[in-house]
């Protein structure tokens, strides 16, 4: 039992290998390089019958063959990119050549944009990153032009060209300052991978708190809340109303509702009542109450 | 800040691959440099992980090539490179052919690592000894350096290896 083995390199430059076996001389021609679900045809030389074996990434066949007629290699046999080994025994004796795969034409983006919501005018906020591959899914190397389309919010459409670096082209943006969704889409030639991101305002700007008396209580709400761009912040956005009186701190949560919080609370004697959203830290009133 | 991160990172690897050593012995040595990874950097925890989840993908890996047993790949690979290798073990089982990995090492080296943390990509030079056998007959072998270019994506517990290509590097083979 004999086998050998051969250095890719070998194969690269000659694409012959040759094998002198003890009984005799066996050669196998392989191309260098295949492009992935390419058919071709391995030649081998010598007489009678022997084993032929591929081994690759995802296959490992056998067959009988005639010595010195052609191995036909179906497509699904080297679908999978990578170093592919064919290996022919007659007998006892072994001989083997090396070939490589290549991931053939783009087929397929994967497309991931991150985070699905995001601030208005914050720098560097979004994130995108594209993945080429083939159609059988074979990381695609070379290095490949991907056009990310942005449009939609208050900027001017736009495109942004980021070439593949081991198939793999990323890109980062600010978002814009305008709260609405943001089409952002993966573009390689017929292939386009649109996804949607959301702007939404940014902290608060500007909180200003009201009061007035509603009987024996008295209300206290806010302007509508915007941001600095004039964003309305979304509703549900927890407003925090707190007074401070001679029995201590109070603090009550209300949710935006229609861009407005309001709260009502009982007064007795002096007290300052204060408004915050979020880090945002609004006016101060100093009332008093009926004691 | 990130230099820091980095000299730690070497540390934890070093050790993990020390200690891997002695944990089991079909474990293969692997170690991580993350020198130049961008655009996200590396956390140490993260390049720890990244090192485990590897070597136990590799072990699986020889122990399902070697047996015919998909099912072990299970644990580790996910997506394009689980199907790929389940090709591969379904075919080779189909025509009785298996083969022995005598695993001597993975030096990764970390190139890409996405903004959200979702993907990273590693080149892993690693030097492997390979024999494919038709029934008890030996008809290739060899023990040659080979590169392959990893993709791997984080779980809930460990990182899997979503894509493993080979790649044309200082020498190369496929088993």
């Amino acid at each position: 039992m004999r086998a050998f083995s051969f250095g890719f390199a070998g194969a690269l430059a000659g694409a012959i290998v040759f094998v002198t076996a003890a009984a005799a001389a066996i050669e196998i021609r392989v191309p260098p390089k295949i492009e992935a679900g390419g058919a071709f045809t391995i030649q081998t030389s010598g007489t009678g019958s022997a084993n032929f074996y591929l081994l690759g990434p995802g296959v490992a066949s056998k067959r009988t063959i005639q010595l010195s007629s052609g191995v036909a290699v179906a497509p699904d046999e080297v679908s999978n990119a990578g170093e592919y080994r064919a290996v022919v025994c007659a007998g006892s004796d072994c001989t083997s050549a090396a070939f490589e795969v290549r991931a053939g034409k783009p087929a397929r983006l994967s497309f991931f944009l991150h985070p699905s919501r995001v601030p208005v005018s914050l720098p560097n906020a979004i994130d995108a990153t594209a993945v080429i591959s083939d159609r059988y899914d074979n990381l695609v190397l070379a290095p490949t032009n991907i056009r990310f389309e942005i449009s939609g919010g208050s900027s001017p459409a736009s495109v942004k060209v980021v070439t593949t670096d081991r198939g793999i082209a990323w890109m980062r943006l600010a978002s814009s300052s305008k709260a609405g969704a943001v089409r952002i889409a993966a573009v390689l030639g017929d292939i386009q991978e649109p996804r949607i991101i959301h702007q939404v305002a940014a902290e608060a700007c500007g909180l200003r708190l009201n009061a007035r008396a509603n009987g024996k209580k008295t209300v206290f709400d806010t302007d509508p809340v915007r941001d600095c761009a004039g964003n309305p912040l979304p509703d549900g956005t927890i407003v925090s109303f707190t007074k401070v009186d001679a029995s201590g701190k109070t603090t009550v949560d209300a949710p935006l509702k229609k861009g407005v919080a309001q709260v009502e609370l009982p007064l007795k004697g002096a007290a300052r009542i204060s408004v915050a959203c979020g880090v945002v830290v609004g006016n101060e009133l100093s009332l008093r109450g009926a004691t | 800040m990130i230099d820091s991160r980095l000299k730690d990172l070497v540390a934890a690897t070093v050790l993990l691959a020390a200690a891997t050593g002695a944990w089991a012995q079909n474990q293969p040595h692997v170690s991580l440099d993350a020198e130049k990874l961008g655009p996200r950097p590396i956390e140490q925890l993260t390049g720890t992980n990244i090192v485990r989840s590897y070597a136990l993908a590799w072990r699986d890996l020889a122990n399902a090539l070697s047996q015919n047993r998909p099912e072990l790949l299970n644990e580790q690979f996910i997506g394009f490179a689980k199907d790929q290798f389940r090709e591969r073990i379904s075919a080779q089982s189909h025509s009785g052919l298996h083969v022995e990995i005598r695993d001597q090492g993975h030096r990764l080296k970390a190139v890409f690592y996405s903004l959200d943390g979702g993907i990273m990509q590693l080149i892993d030079d690693a030097q492997i000894e390979t024999k494919v056998f038709d029934g008890r007959n030996l008809i290739y072998s060899d023990n040659a350096p080979r590169r392959y270019l990893v993709l791997m994506t984080p779980g809930a517990d460990r990182w899997y290896i979503r894509s493993m290509q080979s790649q044309p590097g200082p020498a190369s083979s496929s088993f």
